[in-house]
Formats: structure tokens, C-alpha cells, sequence
């Protein structure tokens, strides 16, 4: 399995490249049976590829240590899942599972158009086999050969970083890889377009779930990325603007603002030029995150110097498709003339750029963060950390501006919008955000902190109080969105309330999913002002002693350390890949009443020398109890249950709203698939007149001539 | 040895999955297909969709009745011309249209212009329809001056 899987990936290579030649000479000569041939090499690359997987995930189930890659990443305790997810653990394999996915969706996109939008598929599967032989390239290449043996063969494994042995972590890498790599199909079908000619709105109609899947897959990805950070690297957050983070942030803003300014090409045949550059911006960015999370470059420029060939190779692909697709925008710009003009600058359209202009200001900032100090330190040898308070002094503003954005937007009609009928759609709602505003003022939300009675102004606090009134100034516009076109449709289909909201939501999904995702953006933003109240104490407890907790919502925990439990490595746990745990237990009251039971704990894994903490967390609704074992001086004689050594300290944090979080992201998954559900009816969509389409004869449309 | 067997097995199979169709002349169209929309039946639907949200726009308080008016007349007429363009890539194909499909036209377009054909769903209503009966948009006539005001009466 093993060597018939290295096998595989050396023919893959070959066969990606024949795949990526026969397409585009397909295309250029018009010839039927060469396409098929290119279409076959994309199904033959993903059989190759998945039997690749399949001999990295055998290494790892047979425990082969031979192999660089699972030495690096397991040890023979290792449990079965994390093995199988060894395939996506590091660096190596990573890069194979990115193809794997890619040639998935390849195939995907290959399959399901065998019989439709022909004059785009020649250079579609030219382009989608043309990136694949890119990352077989970087595979075989680039000392990055999940392959690469040791030359002998190490007893054991040196394990896995215990913070990835987590479930979100195994399901957060592959979602996120999903998004990266769904993002090809649109970026191929605009290179098809480009190069076919037809330069109508056809691309963006047969790639729009792509885009919109693609996009689902990155959000789900980034919050389950935030969710796992928040329970498993115990630091109480679930952001750190961390390069890493960042790089899956930046392709979502870029196709978050694609998936914008696409409705305006759709309805009015506008930005045509623009939204090319922006599926090429958006296709660049997935792989510049690859390239920033895998290469190594984040560690350390210098480090990094003894990786350059990955780098080098990375780095010549993105300027081949930057400079390539500038090229092909520039000579194909004739035919990407817009069609209208703005009429109104009190139109959607206006607020739909604005909004692009809004999201592409947050990316650039993102960008110029993350890069920042990989350039310093590349020209004046220092490095310099660019951290949280960079990043949310630019983007906090400008992130607020995007949330009013949402909720402006939609009340603003197409084409033209008059003054009259914003003043008359704003009113509830502005007054809404102000009575929110007032009332949250009103029971102690301030702009500003009161210490030993004096009061000191607090942006952070000033910034909460804003993003709540704007929040719910959103809310309320998405609301009564809702309300009215449910009573305009129940009105003139005379349909009781229940079903014609139901069919409001199914005639027009797009529109009405996206609402449910702006929720979701709405309630996210109310849980990251509920940050800027967070309660940090850290306390050293003995068994029997209490800390007393005060709640930014005005009530106190008591949390009393009731005592410490401990499984040291036996021969009844030999096999487990745990070499001792450390649980506390904590008893919580909330004003007196016991609530809950807390456990917190340390881990030793085998095979890693640094001990691991499990935090403790109480959830509800308005705020999470979370709680550290942050340090137990006499780890030894805890681990051996020795009289006085169970002295612990412990950090304690209310995070007032963080649940919201959460939340956001469930509204926004649910918004992203009410969009995404395929239409079975075709009630979304009104159908062409059936008779003409039905009886319209075929025509050779040379690929040159088309959508003149 | 069974090893290096596999791996010939394994790159002939491939190869041979991959030329087949050049060698035994096998091919796929590289034609736009049959029922795949044009141009301008593309931009007809989106006319229509512009339509609909004018409409909902309109319902919804976000359109000035002027404006509400001006633009669907508009957008009507930029539907039919659509439609008209349709018609006429129809007859451009090779060997024309059917007499048949020319009595359709023609019925579709009189439909369109006296309201009762939806230019949504292309159902035929009876005359004097607000709403089409199969697919409940609403029926736009695109020579009425001042069409009906949806949701009163």
C-alpha cells in the first residue's frame, strides 16, 4: 500500500500535466476526443491521489517510523482517529490532502458538467489540471515528500502536539481545506471565460454555488478553528490574529466580497472587469494561505532560508497566476464593458461597493499585519510582532462600518432609492439601535471604567456600546425585512402568515439566506463587544479554599477547590497515549447556589515533554465560567498523589457573550445552506420559457465567436 | 516482483484509460448545448428577476411609486425586447424556425404585451388575471401605461 501509494504520486504528475496540455490544445482546436482524454486524466489524478492518501494513512495505521513524515506526527499509542488524521497533521501531508480535495472537486466539477456548458470545459480542465500539477510539483520537489524516508527505522514516533488531539481539530483542517480548494472550480471557470470569450454573466450563474459553497466551507472552518482555540489552547480566547488564523480569514474576506459584488454583475451587468480581478485575488489568497501555514515561513524568515525551494516554487506559481490572469483580464477587456451605469448613489448597487471597498480595507489591513513582520524582519534582521492591539485598532472601526453596512443595504432599493422612503425605513430601526443604546447605558454599560472613583474613558467599552447599538439596528432591519415581506406576500398570495414565509424564503433563497447569515454576522459581532467586558483573576488555591468571581452582570461566583485526582501511568492504562492527568475539581456557586461542578486538568502525553492543560467551562447563555489550572508547583508529587503537593493556581475568566459567538456561527451555517440547498422545484428561479428553449436547434458556437 | 507487476499494471491501466478515446475516436461536444440559455435568454431571466425585486421592493415600502411605475415599464419592455432577441437567434439557426414555434412566438408575444402570458413561468392566464395562476408572479403588461398597484383592491 505504501509504496504502490508513492507510486501513484509520482504517476499522477505525468498524467496532471498530459490532463492540463490536452485541455487547453482541446479547446483551442475544438477537439471533441482530446477533451475527453483530459477529462478522464482529471478522474485518473484523483484515483491516483486518493491511493497517495491511503498509503500515508496506512504508514500511520501500521505505525511505519521509517517515514519522516510519521515519525514526526504519531507514536504507536496514538489513538486510531488521530492516525487516520495524521494525513492533515502536519506539513507533508497536508499538501496531499489539499490535492486530494482539489482533484475531489475537480472531478465534482468535471462530472456534473459532462453534458452541459461544454465550450468551458476544455480550459476549465486545463486550469484545474494545471493547479494540480503545481501541488505535485511542491510534493514531489519540494523536500516536502510525505514519502521521505528516514533511512532507518526509529522504534517509536515522536507523537502528536497534544493540542491538535482534539476532535474540532479534526474536522476544522478539512473544512477549511474544502474552502480553499472549492475556490478552484470558479477561479477555472474565469479562466474558461476569459479565454473562450464568452464573457457574459455565464460563468458566475454555473459557479455560484461553487463560490457560495466554497465560501460556507471557509466560515465553517474559521469558526470551528475559533472554537477549538477557545477549547483547547486555554487561553480563554478564540482569536489571536495569529498569522495562521489570519491566512484562512483573508481568502474568506475576499470571497465574502466576491460574493457581493457578483449579484450586481448578475442584475446589471456591472463590474464585470472587477469581479474577474477578484476571483483571481480570491484564488490567490487560498493559495497564499497554503503557502503561509505550510511552508514554514511564519516560524521564521531565517528558518525558513533553509526551506527556500518550497518557497521559491510557491512563489513562481502565484506570480504566474497573477501575472497570467492580468494578461487575460487585459486582453479580453474589451468585451468586459459594463453594460449600466450606477443610476443613484442612493441605490444598492452604490452600497454593494461599498461594502467590497469595506471588506477588501479590512483584507489589506489583515494583509499588511501578517506580513509585516516577515518583511521586517527579512530587511532589518529584527522581529517585530504584530499582535491584537494592531489589528483591532484598524479593523474594529472599519469592522463597524461593515456591520452598518448590513443592515443599510437591504432597505436601499435597486437602481434608485429615494430619500423620502430610507428616512421612513430607518426610523424603527435607528431607533431601535438608540433604545438599545440607552437601556444598555442605563443598567452600567459605559464608555468608560470607574477605578477607586475616578472615571477613566475606555475605547474598549466605547467600542462594546456602539457595536450594540449597531447591532441591533442590523437586527431590527433584517427583522422587519422578514416581517414585511412575509405580510407582502401572505397579502397578495392571500396565504396564511406561516406558509408564506416559507415560500417567501424558498422564491428567492439567495436573498433570504443571506439575511440569515447576516444575523449570524450580527450576533457574532455582539459576542466580541461582550469581550471587552472579560473578567481575568488568577488565583493559588488549596484543596478546601475558595475564590470569589465577580461577573461583569453584576452577580458573584464562588468556586471552592474541593481536590485533586490523579491517574499516573500503569500497566492498566499502557496503552493509552496519556502518561498522567491531573484532574481538579472545583464546586461553583452563583450567589450562593451551587450550580455546577468544574473539572480542570494537566496532561502528560507520551512522548512530549511539556505538560498540556484541559481548561473547565460553564456555559450558558449570556456568559461562559472558564477556568485554568494554570499551574501546580509540585506537578511530581500531585502525579503521586503525595500528602500537600495539591496546591494548584488556578486562572479564572467570565466571558460575558462569548456563546454568541457560537451562535453567529450556527445562523451563519444555517443561512449558508438555506442558500445552498439545491432547488428541486426550480422555484427559486423563473424558468426559461420552455417551448423556444425546447425547440431551439443546436449551433456550433466557435469558441472564439461566443457571447458576442 | 509482484510489486514491479502492479506498478505496470497500475501506469498501463492509466494510459490506457486516458487515450482510449484518441485512439478509438471517441469524443464529447465541445457545443453549447441545446437547452443551455443564450445571451439574451439570459438577459431576459435577469430582467425578470430585476422585475421581481422591484416589485418586492416596492411592496416593502423602498420604491417611490413613481419610481416603482417608471421602472417596470421599463423593465417590461426591456423583457420583451429580450424576448424579441430570443426570437430572432431562433430564426438565425440553421434552417429557421418551425412554423409551429413561430404561431408560439407570436402567441407568447401577444400574451406578454395584453398581460395575461406570465413572462415568468410562460403559463397562459385567462384575460384580466393580476397574478399567474400557476406560478403567482405577478402579470405585467408591457404596454399599460399605469399598471395596478399589487396588494390593494
Amino acid at each position: 500500500m505504501n509504496v504502490l501509494g508513492e507510486l501513484a504520486l509520482w504517476i499522477a504528475l505525468p498524467v496532471a500535466l498530459l490532463g492540463a496540455i490536452l485541455g487547453f490544445v482541446a479547446g483551442h482546436r475544438q477537439r471533441g476526443d482530446l477533451q475527453l482524454g483530459a477529462e478522464r486524466s482529471v478522474y485518473a489524478v484523483f484515483g491516483l491521489t486518493i491511493l497517495a492518501s491511503a498509503g500515508i494513512i496506512s504508514n500511520f495505521l501500521y505505525d511505519r517510523f521509517e517515514y519522516t513524515y510519521t515519525y514526526s506526527y504519531s507514536n504507536r499509542e496514538l489513538a486510531t482517529w488521530y492516525k487516520i488524521a495524521g494525513l492533515w497533521s502536519g506539513q507533508r501531508g497536508s499538501l496531499l490532502f489539499w490535492l486530494l480535495f482539489l482533484m475531489l472537486f475537480a472531478s465534482i466539477a468535471v462530472w456534473t458538467n459532462r453534458r452541459k456548458n461544454r465550450e468551458f470545459m476544455p480550459y476549465v480542465v486545463g486550469t484545474l489540471s494545471t493547479i494540480a500539477s503545481f501541488f505535485l510539483v511542491v510534493l514531489l520537489f519540494a523536500d516536502v515528500n510525505p514519502y521521505l524516508k528516514l533511512g532507518f527505522t526509529p522504534p517509536n514516533g515522536a507523537g502528536l502536539n497534544p493540542q491538535l488531539q482534539s476532535y474540532w481539530m479534526t474536522i476544522h483542517p478539512p473544512m477549511l481545506y474544502m474552502g480553499f480548494t472549492s475556490f478552484t472550480v470558479p477561479f477555472a471557470f474565469a479562466i474558461a471565460a476569459l479565454l473562450s470569450g464568452r464573457l457574459d454573466s455565464r460563468w458566475i450563474n454555473i459557479t455560484r454555488r461553487w463560490i457560495l459553497l466554497s465560501w460556507f466551507f471557509l466560515a465553517i472552518g474559521i469558526v470551528l478553528g475559533m472554537r477549538w482555540a477557545y477549547e483547547e489552547l486555554g487561553w480563554g480566547g478564540y482569536w489571536f490574529w495569529d498569522p495562521v488564523e489570519n491566512a484562512s480569514m483573508l481568502p474568506w474576506l475576499a470571497a465574502t466580497a466576491f460574493l457581493h459584488s457578483i449579484q450586481i454583475q448578475e442584475s446589471r451587468g456591472m463590474l464585470k472587469v472587477w469581479n474577474m480581478a477578484l476571483v483571481l485575488f480570491t484564488f490567490t489568497l487560498t493559495i497564499f494561505a497554503t503557502f503561509l501555514t505550510r511552508s514554514g515561513l511564519i516560524e521564521s524568515v531565517h528558518s525558513f532560508a533553509q526551506e527556500l525551494k518550497i518557497a521559491y516554487i510557491f512563489l513562481a506559481f502565484m506570480s504566474f497566476i497573477v501575472g497570467s490572469g492580468i494578461v487575460l483580464i487585459m486582453w479580453r477587456l474589451p468585451k468586459l464593458k459594463s453594460e449600466n451605469q450606477i443610476e443613484s448613489f442612493l441605490s444598492r448597487e452604490s452600497a454593494f461597493m461599498f461594502n467590497n471597498l469595506i471588506l477588501l480595507g479590512i483584507l489589506f489591513a489583515v494583509l499588511w499585519g501578517t506580513l509585516f513582520p516577515l518583511i521586517s524582519e527579512g530587511v532589518t534582521g529584527t522581529k517585530i510582532t504584530v499582535g491584537p492591539p494592531f489589528f483591532n485598532r484598524v479593523n474594529i472601526p472599519i469592522g463597524l462600518i461593515l456591520l452598518a453596512l448590513t443592515g443599510i443595504g437591504p432597505v436601499i432599493a435597486w437602481r434608485r432609492a429615494s430619500k423620502q422612503n430610507i428616512k421612513k425605513n430607518f426610523t424603527l430601526p435607528v431607533g431601535i439601535g438608540l433604545g438599545v443604546m440607552a437601556a444598555l447605558f442605563a443598567v452600567g454599560v459605559r464608555p468608560f471604567e470607574e477605578a477607586e472613583g475616578v472615571r477613566v474613558f475606555s475605547q474598549s467599552h466605547a467600542y462594546a456600546l456602539a457595536t450594540f447599538g449597531i447591532a441591533s439596528f442590523v437586527m431590527s432591519v433584517i427583522v422587519i425585512e422578514f416581517f414585511k415581506g412575509t405580510r407582502a406576500r401572505a397579502r397578495i398570495e392571500n396565504e396564511p402568515w406561516p406558509i408564506a414565509f416559507l415560500h417567501l424564503i424558498e422564491r428567492n433563497r439567495r436573498r433570504w439566506g443571506g439575511y440569515v447569515v447576516h444575523a449570524g454576522i450580527v450576533v457574532m459581532f455582539a459576542g466580541w463587544a461582550g469581550s471587552s467586558f472579560n473578567v481575568n483573576i488568577r488565583q493559588t488555591l488549596q484543596v478546601g479554599e475558595s475564590a470569589v468571581i465577580p461577573s461583569p452582570l453584576g452577580h458573584d461566583y464562588k468556586l471552592t477547590y474541593e481536590g485533586m485526582s490523579t491517574t499516573a501511568a500503569t500497566a492498566a492504562n499502557a496503552n493509552s497515549n496519556l502518561a498522567f492527568q491531573l484532574v481538579a475539581l472545583l464546586r461553583v456557586e452563583k450567589d450562593g447556589k451551587v450550580q455546577d461542578n468544574l473539572t480542570t486538568e494537566k496532561r502528560g502525553y507520551i512522548a512530549q515533554d511539556q505538560p498540556t492543560t484541559e481548561v473547565g467551562i460553564d456555559s450558558s447563555f449570556l456568559e461562559d465560567l472558564y477556568v485554568i489550572l494554570s499551574d501546580v508547583p509540585n506537578m511530581r508529587g500531585a502525579v503521586q498523589n503525595e500528602p500537600g503537593a495539591q496546591t494548584a493556581t488556578f486562572t479564572f475568566l467570565v466571558n460575558p457573550l462569548v456563546g454568541w459567538v457560537w451562535y453567529g456561527g450556527l445562523f451563519i451555517a444555517i443561512g449558508g445552506l438555506i442558500g445552498l440547498w439545491p432547488t428541486l422545484t426550480g422555484a427559486g428561479e423563473p424558468a426559461r420559457t420552455p417551448t423556444v428553449a425546447a425547440a431551439r436547434p443546436r449551433r456550433p458556437v466557435p469558441a472564439g465567436a461566443a457571447g458576442d | 516482483m509482484s510489486l514491479v507487476v502492479g506498478a505496470v499494471l497500475l501506469v498501463a491501466a492509466v494510459i490506457l484509460f486516458i487515450l482510449q478515446p484518441m485512439l478509438s475516436g471517441r469524443r464529447v461536444s465541445l457545443l453549447r448545448d441545446m437547452d443551455e440559455p443564450t445571451e439574451a435568454e439570459s438577459r431576459r431571466r435577469v430582467t425578470l428577476l430585476a422585475l421581481r425585486d422591484v416589485e418586492y421592493d416596492y411592496a416593502t415600502g423602498k420604491l417611490d411609486e413613481t419610481d416603482y411605475h417608471a421602472m417596470r415599464r421599463e423593465l417590461a419592455a426591456e423583457a420583451l425586447q429580450a424576448l424579441e432577441r430570443v426570437e430572432s437567434e431562433v430564426a438565425a439557426g440553421p434552417g429557421g424556425a418551425a412554423p409551429a414555434l413561430e404561431e408560439e412566438i407570436v402567441r407568447l408575444k401577444t400574451g406578454l404585451r395584453a398581460g395575461t402570458t406570465c413572462a415568468v413561468c410562460g403559463t397562459d392566464n385567462d384575460a384580466g388575471s393580476r397574478f399567474c395562476a400557476y406560478c403567482g408572479s405577478p402579470l405585467v403588461p408591457a404596454a399599460q401605461a399605469n399598471p395596478a398597484r399589487p396588494g390593494t383592491a
